[in-house]
Formats: structure tokens, sequence, C-alpha cells
């Protein structure tokens, strides 16, 4: 077990940026989930750690001591692999023990290190089969197998759920927070998941286009995102992103939509007069009305049930945007309906930076 | 069937036996025209070939042809020539195979990796695979020959060779000479082969490997060796096969000379069938040499299966 800490880290292919200045701090025992969409650069940030590619700028620090030049072999980390990289030429006991193997551990304590891993993985019965003739989500089993059984300092998981359907995705899921829990070994977790990303982490890393653009816990990211870019990332079903500008006058201040509608928001937000703004509300946050209850109007374009509730689709004059309400209530195609918009959940960023605007309660 | 009106039914019980015979001979109608290919291109020659082994055959002589029973296999017996070329077919075969195949796959591993240019060296890597046998003889021939060739020289200066002299003349030394062209033909054959194979192995396994402790040795050993091991099988079988008959570089360079000291089993034959024109002692001999490669083919194959059964 031990702390990781990137500073300053970049990676360029030739004249090809594909990571810019990431610091990042992870705490021994802690569980850090990157997750990004596709091509933002967490696989390689990942392979940099395991030493799978060279480090352009900057330092990795494993246990306090620099790895930049280390070979992978000598930075006792392991990694479970998206396409999980078992050696299929070996039985699943083999593929569980080499490493131990390579290090010289006598064959009982191997073997007894293993059985032990496999019973905890429910392996046991799959011990003397050789990969190919496993399923996905066993295959799976095996290669996180292969990295708890040595102890490693830290482990490295590259969307390792990925390729399994959603049932089982779930309960891996699950089995790795249990895994982490009993073991507590510092974890690096990559995946363009954000339910994973919610559910396992300690810390959420939001990347993006090769740069961090949040570190926090997962309600973190979701009730205070940094920027459109993490508030639309986070949650499903996503955001709902609406332009206006900001105004002021005197005590009360509001957001003057395209259409003319206003809708206050809270006075602690900073921002000038007739700044352009894009308002960001969670489809939970958006307060429906059947009976007409309600600042604003729309007509329902499209009822999408979840079963835990309903995702309704409302076009208004100027935009369109989702509702998640949890009551059964009908809801029909065509109806109009009301609804508000409670000043304290909405989210303000600059239209132009995309940056969240920051309000007084933070700076006193 | 099902569709068969009732009232034929009896005389579709009188034709059953036929029907049976039909569906029966079915599958072997549909392989019937390859079998008939194979037996008339493969299996007709062969046998006729075979049989002049057990007859007289002299095409200087016309009134041979003769049957005479085992009487060319005890001749064979005790011909000194042959059983020399036995051993010599073993050296140059061993020799040849063993070392293409360790050049070939220290080609393959080195072109394996990415470095600058590797598509040019590829290229120019295969070569002399692509050079005729006879002109790559003839070329090496001249290498060897002191007159016009550096390789002497070169060869006494390092000490290897007494004196600049034609190893292609010295009775001892004369199997290295076409062995040497041999080899230097035979790599590009390894070396894509292997190339293949080696590109072929994910190189998310070599990750895992080098994250679970291996170095390139052990990574080597583990996971390259056990990936390749079924393409060596395969490749080196077929290359000791196609070596053990591969007559050329020897006709051309020393023709078997000097003094039968560098024939080899198939170099004999071409000799007594078309310098001799002995073409039953011929047969006789390539009989043997058949009985000989089929049960080496046999036992690789045995391995092979059990390698990859495992
Ligand atoms: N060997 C390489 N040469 C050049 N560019 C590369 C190389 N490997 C990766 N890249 C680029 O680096 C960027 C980041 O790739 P990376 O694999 O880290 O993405 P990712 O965040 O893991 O995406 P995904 O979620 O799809 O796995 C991509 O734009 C990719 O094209
Ligand atoms: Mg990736």
């Amino acid at each position: 077990m031990a702390s990781i800490d990137i500073q300053g880290v970049g990676k360029s292919y030739g004249a090809v940026p594909v990571l810019h200045e990431v610091d990042l701090s992870i705490q021994d025992g802690e569980f850090v989930v990157l997750v990004g969409p596709s091509g933002c650069g967490k696989s390689t940030l990942l392979r940099m750690i395991a030493g799978l590619e060279g480090i352009t700028r900057g330092d990795i620090r494993i246990a306090g001591r620099v790895v930049n030049e280390l070979a992978p072999k000598d930075r006792d980390i392991a990694m479970v692999f998206q396409s999980y990289a078992l050696y299929p030429h070996m039985t699943v006991r083999d593929n569980m023990s080499y490493s131990l193997k390579l290090r010289g551990t006598p064959s009982e304590r191997m073997a007894q290190v293993v059985n032990a891993a496999a019973a905890k993985l429910g392996l046991e019965s799959f011990l003397d089969r050789k990969p190919r003739t496993l399923s996905g989500g066993q295959r799976q089993r095996v290669a996180m197998g292969r990295s708890i059984v040595r102890k490693p300092k830290a482990f490295l998981f590259d969307e390792p759920l990925s390729n399994l359907d959603a049932r089982l995705r779930e309960q891996m899921r699950v089995e790795i927070k249990k895994l982490h829990r009993e073991l507590g070994t510092t974890s690096i977790y990559v995946t363009h998941d954000q339910v994973e990303a919610m559910t396992l982490a300690d810390r959420i890393v939001a990347m993006n286009a090769g740069a961090v653009q949040q570190v926090g816990t997962p309600l973190d990211l979701y009730e205070r995102p940094t920027n459109l870019f993490v508030a639309s990332f986070i949650g499903s079903p996503a955001i709902n992103v609406l332009d206006g500008t900001l105004h002021g006058d005197g005590e009360r201040r509001f957001v003057a939509l395209g259409s003319g509608e206003t809708m206050p928001v809270s006075d602690r937000i900073q921002g000038r007069d007739g700044q352009a703004v894009r308002v960001g509300v969670r489809p939970e946050d958006v307060q429906v009305s059947t009976r007409g209850e309600g600042d604003h109007t729309g007509q329902i374009e499209l009822v999408e049930p979840m079963g835990l509730g309903t995702i309704l689709h409302i076009r208004t004059v100027s935009s369109a945007l989702k509702a998640f309400v949890l009551e059964r209530a009908h809801y029909q195609i065509g109806t109009d309906v009301a609804f508000s918009l409670p000043a304290p959940k909405l989210h303000i960023f600059d239209a132009q930076t995309g940056q969240r605007l920051p309000d007084q309660a933070v700076s006193p | 069937m099902s569709t068969m009106p009732l009232y034929e039914e009896a005389a579709g019980r009188r034709r059953a036996p036929l029907r049976r015979l039909v569906s029966g001979l079915e599958p072997y109608l549909y392989i019937a025209p390859s079998v008939v290919l194979i037996a008339v291109i493969m299996l007709v020659p062969l046998t006729i070939g075979l049989s002049y082994a057990f007859r007289d055959m002299q095409l200087i002589n016309p009134f041979s042809g003769g049957f005479v029973g085992l009487e060319h296999f005890r001749t064979l017996w005790t011909d000194a020539a042959f059983w020399l070329s036995m051993r010599n077919t073993l050296v140059w075969t061993l020799a040849s195979v063993v070392l293409q195949f360790a050049f070939g796959l220290v080609l393959a591993l080195l072109l394996n990796n990415s470095f600058p240019g590797r598509g040019v060296i590829q290229a120019l890597v295969f070569l002399p695979w692509a050079v005729p046998t006879f002109l790559s003889g003839l070329n090496w021939a001249w290498l060897f020959n002191p007159v016009v060739g550096p390789l002497p020289h070169w060869m006494a200066a390092l000490g290897i060779l007494p004196a600049p002299e034609n190893i292609l003349s010295d009775p001892h030394l004369a199997i290295w000479g076409p062995i040497v062209a041999n080899v230097w033909w035979g790599i590009p054959f390894f070396a894509i082969t292997l190339l293949a194979a080696l590109q072929s192995i994910p190189q998310d396994i070599y990750e895992a490997a080098a994250i679970d402790g291996a170095g390139a040795w052990r990574r080597f050993i583990d996971i390259t060796l056990p990936f390749l091991a079924p393409t060596i099988a395969i490749t080196v079988m077929l290359r000791t096969i196609w070596i053990a008959n591969f007559a050329d570089l020897i006709i051309v360079m020393t023709n078997g000379g000097p003094a039968d000291q560098t024939q080899i089993v198939s170099s004999y034959i071409f000799t007594q069938a078309f310098r001799r024109l002995d073409f039953g002692y011929a047969s006789a001999i390539a009989m043997v040499l058949l009985g000989l490669l089929l049960a080496y083919s046999f036992v690789i194959i045995l391995m092979r299966q059990s390698l990859l059964r495992r």
C-alpha cells in the first residue's frame, strides 16, 4: 500500500499532446476513479503510472519515490486490463500464481495464497481450466485474482467491467468495492461509466481533453460541478442547460432566458449585470406540476418511464428540457404542464469560459 | 419422404435398399472429383515410380525393364556411397535447419521492434528468398572461389582456414559450402513465418507479464516461446523435409563431389537417375528416402498434436 503523487505530468506522442499538466495526489488506501469521455487520456495516465508508457514531463511518485525511470516490474503495482490480458496458455492457477513464481515464492505458500484468492472470488472450481474455457465474468475474476495474490502497492483498473453485461457489471462493481474495503489497497480505476465512478469512488477525477477538470467526492462533483463539462458529464439523465443573461436590479438577481422569461437565482451569485450565462438544472430539480403551479409552462413532448421514476421531455417556447419525477402520475403526451426551477438548485456558468460563477458563501 | 403419396408405399419399400445404398454413397460421390484428381495427378505417377524400384530400368539398355524383386535394395545395403550420402543428408539437414531457424528467429525478433527504416530493412531481409536457387548456388560457388571471391581470403585472414583455398574442393569441408548458401537462402522463410506469428501475440499479454514482474528474458520464455511453439513445430518440420530433398545447391556448387563426399541422398538419386541413367536403382533409393521422411513427419505431427492439446 502506498500513496501516489502525480506532479505536473504531461504526455505527448511526437508533437501531439495527449495529457497537459496533470496534478493529482492519491492518499494511501484511497479509491480514486478517473472518468471522462473516450480519448481524454485516462488510459494513458494509468499506463504511465504502471510504467507501460514513458512520461514526457513531470514526476510520478509511488510511496514517495520517483518512479519515472522504473520498469513496470519494479513498481510493485498490479493492473487489471479491459481485455483481461490473461495468459491463454496457462491454467487459471498458473495465471494467478505467475507473479508469485517470478518472485520465487515457495510452492506451498503459493498454493495457499492462490487458493485463498480463488475462494474469495469464487474461482475454486476453475483453477485447472484454461482462460478460453471461461465466461467473460469468470475471466474478469481471474484477472482480479491475479492482481490481489501478491499484495501490490496499488491496483490499477482500466475499464475492467466494460466487457460485461449490465447485470454482471453491477454485481462486479459491488464486489470490487467490498474487496477494496477488505484489502484497503490504494486503487485507481478508469471508467467512462459515471455510475461506476459515482458508486465506487472515494474521490472522482473528471478529465477532458487531457486535462483534469475537477477532483472531488462524488457528491461534490454532482452538486457543485466546477464547469459545464463536469456538470453535463456527471449525472444521468444529463443536466439541462439553458442559455440566458444574468441581471441584477438592486436586491433581486435573475436570469433572463432568450424567450424573455425570467427566473430568480440566488443572491449570492457573483456576476456582472448583462453577463451571458448558461444555467444548468438537474432533471430531478425541475419541479413539475399538473395543476398549473409553476413559474414556467411547457408541453410534454415525450415520456420515458424508468420504473424508479419517469423522465418527462418538456418543450417550452424557447427551449427543451428534461424533468425527472418520482410520482407515478400518468402524464399524457401533449398536455400542458407548469414547472418551476428552484433558485438554490440552479448551477450558473459563464457562457464563454464554461466556468461556474463564484458564489458569495465561499468568499466571506 | 413425408410427401410421398400413400399408394406408392409398396413400390417405395421395394426401392428402399437401393435408396439406402445411394444415400450411403452420397458423401463419397461429393468427394469423388478431388479424390480422382489426386489419384491421377499424384498417386498414379507415384506408384509407377515406385514400381521401377523392383525392375531393372536402365535408359541406355533397351532390353532392360524386367522384374528383379528386391535386387536393388540388396545392392543398396552394401553401397558405401549410399551410406555416406545418408550421413551427409543428416549433417546437411540438421546444420541447415538449425542455423536457418536460429538466424530466422533472431531476425524476426529484431524486426518485431519498430525502428526507423524498418520497412526497407524488412524488404531487404526477404530478398534472398526471391533469388533463384541456381543463381544463389553459383553466386556462393564464386564467393568461395579464391580466384574471384573474397571469402577464402577473409577466412584465411581470420585464421579459420590455414590458406586461402576453395573449401568446395576440400573433401572434409566441402559440405559446408552448400550449407552456408542454404542458410543464407532459407533464413527469410523462418523470419517471415516467425515474424507473422510474433505479430499475432497480443501486446497486452506482454504488458500484463511486465507488471507481474517478468523481465525481457522471462517474457520471452513464458510468453513468446509458448505462442511460437506450434509455428516452430510446423515450420521446422516442413523445412526439414524440404531441405532433406533439396539437392539444387549441392548439384550446382559441388555436384556431389569431390569424390561423392558431398552427396546427399536426393542428389545421389539425381546422379543415379540422370547421370548414370539407372532409373530402377534411383527409384529404390527414392523409396527409402520417402519411407524415412514419412516416418519423420508422422513423429513430428504426433508431437505437435500433443503440444497443442496441452
Ligand atoms: N501510441 C499512440 N500514438 C499516438 N496517439 C495516441 C497513442 N495512444 C493513445 N493516443 C491518443 O491519446 C489520446 C488518449 O488516449 P487514451 O487511450 O488515454 O484515451 P482514454 O481516455 O483511455 O479513452 P477510452 O475511454 O476510449 O479508453 C487519444 O486521443 C489517442 O488517440
Ligand atoms: Mg482507455
